[in-house]
């Protein structure tokens, strides 16, 4: 019987060729972007999971209160020393702190070989915490000063082989490091991104407050984890350090600590500590489900409306004595052959897209990972489901029809009319696209509006470079003056950080007007000498610029600065703000301007003098010859620093970096609404082979009785655009609500305008008109003398 | 074998009714071969659907082999169709995807035959009807009186105590016309109860009595024994 049933499925789905494309070809497609997505997904959520002591790891961070809450990803450096030695929760506890774009540099041949390298730097009990093996196997060690342990990649990439233990560099044309241990290369689905580890006592002279035990002040790129002991459940030791700030940093009592604990498993995905945000990665798996949806929907609406060839053949085996459930199974395995050879096409073109994806994503996704009994399992269940999904209705449809009728085929034809479920499923795939193309453009307009909008000062045609640590103050100063030398160049500024894209952002407290106490809220600290805001043309709203040459301690604020403390920007003038320990006179107020993503507000900033913070250099040059004028900036910039490498980026390119989870997210969104709207394209264009074929005698009389072909085209596409007009009103209220959800993510976000989703209507229309015209134009152009005879 | 009793099948539309069997009754006799007649829309089809339990009907009584069947529900109506009643098509009805063989092997998977014992009955059956070396083809390579005497061979496949035809030599020309008369008034010999729906009085003169019926209703009745 079984053998029977996939005899007759085969031939059924080899005589109608064009509909089993299309039913493959659409589950394909669905399956194919749902393999992707799984290992998207499973990626995701296997981070960590490699560690043997994964459910004992925590990482501490720090829930900080001072006018808004701040979650950071950090602790205060004295939290992890004082939790160590005089606490007995945890077996052990390490820092970890994150230093980007050091030098490393190696002899070789005699001559000295630079790497630009991001570093990291551990403490000891870092390996005892985590499963980093060697490649010999073991566990390394870092106790040492001076020691540094790297990973295979690193070195084959400094010294041309793996195994490069006793080896030395030079850290930052500093200390001579030597290389105790070779990791075996980082998993991507870690925390841990960089290939070179140094010991901590090295971090000292790099950044001493990371690097000490202070409980006063917060570094973003410091990381403090803890190993548990068994017994120590994570509420324990939280309740314990809520008296730790009371204990250990009572003389800063307005700003507010909480200390957490999240679990290592957790934090890949601890959306407010600045990582992935899982309703994302659920909203993908979704976006897959519906993409499979819509494939099992064309498959539906074919199979009923190819029912009625069938009919006859469902009445001749009901009168030889066949009961529903044969030929309710008979379906069944129609619908399980054109799903399996889907999933095998979809793994194909899975496969396929996987290295594009890769490229996309900055992941190494393989399809080898799919080689496991819970993917297999996966699998089993979705063929099952898909299966049953979309094979039962028309099955039971089918199978339930009385034998007199249907042999004479005339059961399916009372279904045209009305409510069908057929229009239901068709509306359904039009309103996912709908939404989805509506999606996209408010993902592309919302970076089109953070990239594109004035930003409150001008982002153009500015390098930037970094400035090493050692520099002086005079050095500074000669070596700006040499630049600014330079034709070409307009302005050179030394400062901390860029206004917008900053690569470090610096938070403080701040006293305003000689108070004792410390204002509720935070600035953000701008270092810049005084041509700073004149490159970035900052216009003023009240007060002046920095007296050039007049070293005072003279600050800048902005507007919202001003607001914050509650005074106009004329009557701020003159008044004393200490920051830092430096105490100035406030002599300017600048307009507010962008200084963060749109997904964060402005927030009150301080502009200072200070020259030891400078650490990048900024330079506005002329829009002609930008290469030769960048290649003359490299001349004089190794000339003054032969020891370090020089690197630039254009600050507009900084900027647009910034949005590229957006750029991701844009790119994944057109990709799944060309896919949907493809899928659906496919089913109607199934459908409308059918019909055309169902009523090419109608339309033979039509055209003997006068129709023209505009009108039959008519005939034809008028249901169809009715249906897209019920999708869009579905569609349009899901898609506003689903969009303006993510809007308000940001601080700052376009409009979502009433056009969008006439766009998306129109669009669809037009996709379908398209879809339809070629069978329809064919049938109505057909000789009407032919097309009557077909009865 | 056959009891109807005052049978009514009416077709209703939104605005009006149509009697398609008005208060119909007759017997037909286990071996008995009898011819149905009647100008087109006098109810013969819906009543040989009726008797195959194909259709339902609106009143009366219709007793099959002893057994009252109108309010049997379709899995047991399938279950005496598949045991009992043979069916001849005007049209044949023969499944195009499946090939002669397996056509008529169809209903012997439907009563649960095993795999050996079909094939020799359908063979045996193939043979009789003398289109075995067609076995292979599918329906559309045949001719008409070859596809017709398929549908027949799977009508009698399952060696049914009542075959019911509907216009069976309808779309074939004399000689295979005759050729199909031939093979039913042998089954008929052999012992199987035939009804059959006909225009044709040289058909009809095979038979052992014709019923006559006009608007749903028996008008006539002519033995022809």
């Amino acid at each position: 019987m079984i053998r029977n049933y996939f005899k007759i499925a085969w031939r059924n789905l080899t005589k109608r060729k064009v509909f089993t494309a299309i039913n493959i070809l659409g589950l394909a497609i669905g399956f194919g972007s749902s393999i992707i997505i799984y290992l998207f997904l499973n990626y995701h959520f296997s981070f960590e999971k490699f560690h043997a002591n994964a459910d004992r790891i925590y990482r501490i961070d720090t829930e900080e209160t001072r006018g808004t809450v701040n979650h950071i990803p950090s602790v205060p450096p004295g939290l992890a020393n004082t939790l160590r030695d005089d606490y007995d929760y945890a077996e052990k506890v390490a820092k970890i702190v994150w230093k980007e774009n050091l030098v490393l540099s190696i002899t070789k041949n005699t001559s000295r070989v630079k790497y630009k390298e991001n570093v990291a730097f551990v403490e000891d009990g870092f390996f005892d915490i985590f499963s980093f093996p060697t490649i010999s196997g073991g566990k390394p060690v870092l106790s040492q000063p001076n020691t540094a342990v790297i990973t295979e990649k690193k070195a084959l990439k400094m010294f041309g082989r793996r195994n490069v233990t006793g080896e030395v560099f030079k850290l930052d044309n500093d200390k001579v490091i030597e290389i105790v241990g070779v990791l075996k290369d980082l998993p991507k689905s870690t925390f841990l991104k960089t290939g070179v580890l140094v010991a901590f006592e090295n971090l000292n002279s790099f950044n001493s407050f990371e690097a000490g035990e202070s409980w006063y002040g917060i570094s973003g790129g410091l990381n403090c984890f803890a190993l548990l002991k068994p017994d120590v459940k994570k509420e324990t030791l939280e309740t314990a350090l809520l008296e730790f700030p009371e204990k250990y940093r009572a003389n800063d009592p307005t700003t507010k600590h909480i200390y957490k604990l999240h679990a290592l498993n957790d934090i890949h995905f601890m959306k407010d500590y600045g990582d992935v945000d899982a309703k994302f990665l659920i909203l993908f798996g979704i976006i897959g489900l519906f993409l499979i949806g819509i494939a099992a929907i064309n498959f539906i609406n074919i199979s009923t409306a190819l029912s009625s060839y069938r009919s006859r053949e469902i009445g001749i085996r009901k009168v030889l004595g066949s009961i529903k459930q044969h030929l309710f199974w008979q379906f069944i395995v129609e619908t399980f052959l054109i799903s399996l050879m889907a999933i095998l096409l979809g793994v194909l073109m899975a496969a396929i897209f996987l290295p594009a994806f890769n490229t996309l994503f900055n992941i190494e996704l393989s399809l080898k990972t799919l080689l496991n009994v819970q993917f297999f399992g996966m699998i089993l269940l979705l063929l099952g489901v898909v299966t049953f999904l979309s094979g039962s209705y028309p099955g039971i449809l089918m199978s339930r029809i009385l034998p007199v009728l249907a042999l004479k085929g005339s059961f399916f034809q009372k279904n045209t009319k009305g409510i069908s479920t057929r229009k239901v499923l068709v509306v359904a795939q039009f309103s996912i696209s709908i939404i989805l193309i509506v999606a996209t453009i408010v993902v592309s307009k919302q970076i089109d509006y953070a990239v594109n909008s004035d930003l409150g000062f001008d982002k153009d045609q500015v390098a930037m470079l970094s400035l090493p640590k050692t520099i002086d103050k005079v050095q500074q100063q000669s070596l700006k003056g040499r630049l600014k030398n330079i034709s070409g160049v307009k302005e050179v500024s030394m400062c901390l950080s860029s206004p917008g894209a900053a690569t470090s952002n610096w938070y403080s407290t701040v006293n305003y007007d000689n108070r004792p106490e410390a204002e509720k809220f935070q600035v953000s600290l701008k270092p810049g000498d005084e041509d700073y805001l004149k490159l970035y043309d900052v216009s003023f709203v009240a007060g002046r610029n920095f007296f050039k040459k007049e070293y005072s301690n003279e600050m800048i604020v902005n507007e919202q600065f001003v607001e914050k403390i509650g005074v106009t920007s004329e009557a701020i003038l003159g008044k004393k703000l200490s920051v830092n320990g430096v105490t100035g006179n406030i002599v300017g107020v600048i307009k507010d301007f962008h200084n963060e993503k749109f997904t964060r507000g402005i927030s009150a900033m301080v502009f200072t003098l200070n020259t030891e913070w400078y650490s990048e250099i900024s330079l506005k040059i002329s829009h002609r010859d930008t290469k030769s004028i960048m290649a003359d900036i490299d001349r004089e910039w190794i000339q003054a620093f032969p020891d370090y490498i020089f690197e630039y980026r254009f600050l507009d390119d900084r900027i647009n970096q910034q949005y590229r989870t957006e750029q991701r997210y844009l790119f994944l969104s057109k990709v799944f609404s060309g896919l949907a709207i493809l899928i659906g394209c496919l089913g109607i264009y199934g459908l409308i082979l059918f019909f055309a074929n169902q009523r090419i005698k109608e339309v033979g009389i039509r055209k003997v009785l006068g129709s023209s072909v505009g009108h039959i085209l008519s005939l034809f596409s008028v249901d169809f655009l009715k249906l897209i007009l019920i999708a869009g009103a579905i569609a349009t209220p899901v898609a506003w609500y689903l969009t303006e959800q993510w809007l308000q993510g940001y601080a700052y976000r376009t409009k979502i305008q009433w056009w969008y989703f006439v766009i998306a209507i129109v669009l669809v229309m037009l996709i379908t008109l398209v879809t339809i015209s070629y069978q329809t134009i064919k049938v109505a152009i057909a000789n009407p003398v032919k097309s009557l005879r077909t009865e | 074998m056959i009891k109807i009793t005052d049978l009514e099948k009416y077709y209703k539309t939104e605005e009006l009714q149509t009697i398609a069997l008005n208060k119909l009754s007759f017997e037909v006799k286990e071996g008995e071969f009898v011819a149905i007649m009647g100008p087109s829309g006098c109810g013969k089809s819906t009543l040989l659907n009726i008797l195959g339990m194909l259709d339902d009907s609106d009143g009366g009584s219709f007793i099959f082999n002893g057994e009252e069947v109108i309010n049997y529900n379709e899995r047991k109506r399938a279950n005496i169709r598949k045991h009992n009643i043979g069916f001849v098509f005007q049209s044949f009805n023969l499944i195009d995807q499946l090939s002669v063989f397996e056509n008529v092997e169809l209903p012997l998977i439907y009563t649960g035959v095993k795999k050996a014992e079909r094939k020799r009955r359908v063979e045996e059956v193939l043979e009789k009807m003398q289109i075995m070396h067609r076995r292979k083809h599918f329906p559309q390579q045949l001719s008409g009186g070859q596809q017709q005497r398929v549908a027949v061979a799977r009508a009698v496949v399952n060696n049914p105590k009542l075959i019911l035809a509907d216009e069976p030599t309808g779309n074939l020309d004399s000689s295979n016309g005759n050729e199909v008369m031939d093979l039913l008034t042998e089954l008929n010999s052999q012992g199987t109860t035939i009804v059959m729906v006909t225009h044709s009085e040289h058909d009809a003169k095979f038979t052992h009595r014709i019923i006559r019926m006009l608007d749903g209703q028996k008008v006539a009745e002519n033995s022809l024994v």
